[in-house]
């Protein structure tokens, strides 16, 4: 029976205050799903991380005739320039192991990398003949590649020396950039999300100032009278959240599991589980937890203020 | 039930105090008038019995408890068995007759069972049952005014406090209220009131205490006024 009185309260409440809680409703949304997307960008950039950092292989890419990737290449690899390339990378301390991979076998690479390309016939986009001889080296230590980079670097022979870590630096550097951003995008909305929780709670109180009053001299409890500010609160903050999951959802399936997941696949992308870890995680600051401490602990310290026995 | 020990209670600034070392012994079932010119501290006595303020000095008693001693989180529970009465009424205004009297009752966590039976007992006795619905803004000042005793009297409180009740009203409308203070104290409920209105003190000769810059100038059973008023 009280519950109900509560409920009413709650109703009218809302109502009365409509366009401000509207307002935090949307600089919420907006503060919480860049809150979110940071989040989701610090884990990518982790797990990218990760990926690369295990990453322990070189390419050496050898040279084909007329080899797009260097001018120096007078034509395809001989046996000779092979011979000492190879002699480099056995000698190397940094190498750990190292393998040969053919034409053949780069061409069936290429054909499973881009299969809507056509292969075969008169008009096939490339052939085995086209494809560059490699050896994979394997490192001990994927930060050390150096070395061996250097001493392979200047033969004859040698076209170019893939590492994929250096390649995908700009990638890594870009996800930085917008996790940065919108983390300080995020921080200045949660700023102003609770500037406007407070002035919403200061406006509310003010009006009921006379209904509080009696309320307390009839001898409601403070806990009584603030009831329905905090259900406010945590109302706004539920569909503030809601609105910012459904966001950040969008941006997981047609951001990443649609978009770059599928373009990209040859390093781990983020997945659902990090989408929950974002919403309900600890560590990350989880929207679904963030929303309702931005707005319930201002309307407990404002109410006390303006609720005093 | 009510008791002042030397009272005394200065607000910040230059001045007299609003009260000055008052003693009063109010037993149950009393009906005390507190009369004197305005800033004779009136209202600041009553709000020291509903803790709304606490002395600067000597001690206050509500039914034998020490309350300038109270916690803060007790404070309601004191007010919930003190019924008030005031100038301006202080109804809800979106609330209608009967839930504003109702209120009182869900402050203390009365059944809706038992509201649906109190609230127009209490309403008849105030003899306002058919305007239940109505809203403040409706009413006349007395009926708003009968309203406010019905709010004071429904949960049959210990002690009503009523400051100034018949000020905003008209000779007529001021009687009737005064008889329902009288009837409800007639039930055993210690009526505690300020006022200015010498007709109604010389009227009822009740118990009169007079208060002039804060201190007892006079306490008379069975009073009138005063004359030099």
């Amino acid at each position: 029976m009280q519950l109900r009185y509560v409920f009413s309260e709650l109703r009218q409440g809302l109502r009365r205050n409509l366009s401000m809680h509207l307002a935090v409703i949307l600089t919420l949304f907006v503060s919480l799903s860049l809150v979110g997307i940071g989040a989701l960008l610090n884990m990518q950039a982790t797990k990218t991380a990760d990926h690369l950092g295990s990453q322990l292989e070189v390419i050496v890419w050898l040279c084909t005739p007329d080899d797009p990737s260097n001018n120096a290449c007078t034509g395809e690899v001989t046996e000779p320039q092979k011979a000492l390339i190879e002699k480099a990378i056995e000698e190397n301390p940094e190498v750990d192991s190292y393998h040969y991979e053919s034409k053949q076998v780069a061409f069936e690479k290429a054909q499973e990398l881009y299969p809507d390309l056509d292969f075969e016939g008169e008009d096939a986009a490339m052939t085995a003949k086209d494809m560059p001889q490699s050896y994979w080296v394997t490192l001990k230590d994927p930060d050390e590649a150096d070395g061996i980079k250097s001493a392979v670097q200047g033969l004859d022979g040698v076209s170019f020396i893939g590492d994929v870590r250096e390649e995908l630096k700009p990638v890594y550097t870009i996800i930085d950039v917008l996790k940065y951003g919108s983390w300080a995008a995020a921080g200045m909305l949660v700023l102003a999300a609770l500037l406007l929780v407070a002035n919403t709670i200061r406006l509310a109180a003010l009006a009921r100032r006379k209904e509080i009053g009696i309320m307390r001299l009839v001898g409601a409890s403070t806990m009584y009278i603030t009831l329905p500010f905090l259900l406010e609160a945590l109302v706004t903050a539920v569909v503030g959240v809601a609105l910012a999951a459904g966001a950040l959802a969008l941006f997981m399936q047609f951001g990443i599991v649609d978009g770059l997941g599928d373009l990209i696949d040859f390093l781990p992308w983020i997945g659902w589980e990090d989408y929950l870890q974002a919403l309900f995680g600890w560590r990350q600051a989880g929207i679904a937890i963030l929303g309702p401490v931005l707005t319930v602990v201002p309307t407990l310290l404002l109410t006390r203020k303006y609720i005093k026995v | 039930m009510i008791r002042f020990e030397k009272v005394t209670k200065k607000y910040p600034g230059p001045g007299q105090p609003a009260l000055d070392q008052v003693t009063v012994d109010i037993e149950k079932g009393e009906f005390v008038f507190i009369v004197g010119a305005s800033g004779s501290g009136k209202s600041t006595a009553l709000r020291l019995v509903l803790r709304e303020t606490r002395p600067t000095s000597g001690r206050v008693y509500v039914a034998g408890k020490e309350i300038n001693r109270l916690a803060g989180w007790k404070v309601p529970r004191l007010r919930r068995q003190i019924g008030t009465v005031f100038q301006d009424f202080r109804l809800l205004p979106n609330k209608t007759v009967a839930e504003n009297v109702a209120f009182a009752q869900q402050v203390i966590g009365k059944s809706r069972s038992e509201i649906r039976r109190t609230v127009p007992e209490t309403l008849d006795l105030v003899g306002l049952k058919d305007k239940a619905e109505r809203l403040p803004d409706e009413l006349s000042g007395g009926e708003q005014q009968r309203v406010a005793i019905a709010r004071a009297y429904v949960n049959k409180p210990m002690i009503l406090i009523a400051d100034e009740p018949t000020g905003n009203l008209d000779p007529a409308s001021s009687v009737g209220i005064m008889n329902l203070l009288q009837r409800i104290n007639e039930t055993g409920t210690t009526v505690l009131m300020a006022t200015h209105d010498h007709g109604i003190v010389d009227q009822m000769r009740k118990r009169v205490v007079e208060l002039d810059h804060g201190r007892v100038v006079r306490d008379e059973a069975m009073g009138a006024y005063g004359f030099q008023h």
